[in-house]
C-alpha cells in the first residue's frame, strides 16, 4: 500500500469513526454562547486584559470591590469557622481544613480564605486555570494523604478535608471547580451553568448550585504567583 | 461573500454557529473522547469566536479555528495529568479521561499522537483541508505537514482493522 492509499484508508476509517458519532450534537444554544462571549467581554473592557487571566481577575476584584457582604474576604483562621454564603472553611483541632461547599460561587473568595487560613491556594474554573500554576507531581499516596472527601456529609453539601501537615514544602493546593455535569442532572442547562460560572466569578452575589458538582483537587508548586506563597 | 458591518455579525456568527456546531463536535470528542468535556471545550472554542468574531470571520477556515482552540483550551488544562475528588462521588480519584465515550484502537490511537500530528490529522483528514491551507493554519511548512502526516498515518494505520490482514497475507 502507498503512502496516498495508506493516507486515504486512515481518512476513511477515520470519517466511519466521526459517522458513528452522527447522533452526537452540539446542544448549547446560540443564546448561551452570546451571554458567555458579552459577559466575558464586558469584563475585557473592564479590566483591559484577556483570556484566563481575566476570569481569575475578576475573581479577585469581585472579593475586594463587589462582594455585597464583605463575609468572604474575612479571614477564616478564627473560630467559629467562616459561615459564607456559598461555602465554609473551618479549621479542625487537629490543624485539616475543612471545605464545606454548598455553591460554587466567589471562587476567588474561597481562595483568599484559604490562603489566610495558611494554606497555599489556588482556585479557578474549568476552563481557566490559573496559567502561572505548575503541577507538583504526586502518586496516588501522596494525593490521598492531602486530601479527603467526606462521606459523612449528611446535608448533600461537598466536603473536602485538606491535611496541611502532609503537604509536602513548596507545594500548594489547586481546587478547580465544575458544576456542569452536576447542574445538568438537575435540569439545568449545561450553557447557563456554563454562563453561571463565569457570572459568578464576576458577581459573587449571583450563585451558582452546585452541591453536588465537581471540585478536581490537585497539587501545585507553591509561589506568589499560583498560591500566593 | 463575507459580510461586513456589526449588525450583520451576529446573524452570520448565528449561520456560523447552526452549521458548523455538531461536525466541530464531533471532531472534537473523537480527539478527546469525553463527551462532556469535548462539550465544554467546543462551546469555550465558539465563546471565544464571538468575542472575536471580526477577526475569526475573515479567516479562511472558521470552522478550523474553532477546532483547533477548542484541543489548545484541552491540552492547556488536561497537559496536567491530575488525579480529581469527585464531589458527589466521595473519595474517589478519577483518571483525567473519566466519561469516555468513544471507543476504538484508531481514535485511541489518534489520542495518543504528539499534538502536532494530531493536528495535523485533524486539519488534514478530518476536517478535509488541503496541505497548504493546513500548513498556514498551523504557520508551518507544507512540507513539515507532509512529514507529520507520514508519521501519523503509519501510527495510525497499525490500529486499522484491515492492517492486521495485511501483515497476514503477505
Amino acid at each position: 500500500m502507498n503512502d496516498n492509499h495508506t493516507v486515504a484508508a486512515v481518512r476513511d476509517s477515520l470519517a466511519t469513526a466521526k459517522d458513528s458519532l452522527a447522533g452526537v450534537h452540539m446542544d448549547t444554544p446560540l443564546d448561551a454562547i452570546a451571554r458567555n462571549g458579552r459577559a466575558r467581554r464586558r469584563w475585557h473592557r473592564l479590566t483591559g486584559v484577556t483570556g484566563a487571566m481575566a476570569i481569575m481577575a475578576g475573581g479577585a476584584l469581585a472579593v475586594t470591590t463587589l462582594a455585597p457582604t464583605g463575609q468572604s474576604s474575612s479571614p477564616a483562621s478564627h473560630a467559629p469557622a467562616a459561615q459564607l454564603a456559598a461555602w465554609t472553611v473551618d479549621r479542625q483541632a487537629n490543624g485539616d481544613i475543612k471545605v464545606n461547599v454548598r455553591q460554587l460561587s466567589d471562587p476567588a473568595g474561597l481562595q483568599s480564605t484559604l490562603r489566610a487560613d495558611g494554606i497555599p491556594a489556588n482556585v479557578s474554573v474549568l476552563g481557566h486555570p490559573e496559567p502561572s500554576c505548575r503541577p507538583y507531581p504526586m502518586s496516588q499516596a501522596l494525593f490521598t494523604s492531602v486530601y479527603h472527601a467526606d462521606k459523612t456529609a449528611a446535608s448533600g453539601d461537598t466536603v473536602l478535608i485538606i491535611h496541611p501537615s502532609a503537604l509536602p514544602s513548596g507545594a500548594g493546593v489547586q481546587i478547580g471547580a465544575t458544576v456542569v455535569r452536576a447542574a445538568e442532572g438537575r435540569g439545568l442547562h449545561r450553557a447557563d451553568v456554563n454562563q453561571a460560572i463565569h457570572h459568578a466569578a464576576l458577581q459573587p452575589a449571583h450563585q451558582v448550585a452546585a452541591h453536588n458538582g465537581v471540585l478536581r483537587a490537585v497539587l501545585v508548586y507553591a509561589s506568589q504567583q499560583c498560591t500566593g506563597s | 461573500m463575507r459580510v461586513r458591518g456589526m449588525e450583520r455579525g451576529p446573524r452570520e456568527f448565528a449561520e456560523f454557529y447552526e452549521s458548523t456546531r455538531d461536525d466541530c463536535l464531533r471532531i472534537v470528542l473523537l480527539n478527546v473522547g469525553d463527551r462532556h468535556l469535548a462539550d465544554d471545550l467546543v462551546a469555550e472554542a465558539y465563546t471565544r469566536a464571538w468575542i472575536s468574531w471580526r477577526k475569526v470571520r475573515e479567516l479562511e477556515m472558521p470552522r478550523a479555528w474553532v477546532v483547533r482552540t477548542a484541543l489548545n483550551t484541552h491540552v492547556s488544562w488536561w497537559r496536567r495529568r491530575r488525579h480529581e475528588v469527585a464531589l458527589g462521588d466521595h473519595d474517589t480519584a478519577m483518571p483525567a479521561e473519566h466519561g469516555t465515550v468513544v471507543s476504538g484502537d484508531l481514535v485511541a490511537v489518534l489520542r495518543r499522537l504528539p499534538t502536532r500530528q494530531r493536528e495535523v490529522v485533524t486539519l488534514r483528514l478530518l476536517l478535509d483541508l488541503d496541505t497548504e491551507t493546513t500548513a498556514r493554519i498551523l504557520r508551518i511548512a507544507p512540507g513539515t505537514v507532509g512529514a507529520h502526516l507520514h508519521k501519523a498515518v503509519a501510527t495510525l494505520r497499525t490500529a486499522m482493522p484491515t492492517h492486521a490482514t495485511q501483515e497476514i497475507g503477505r
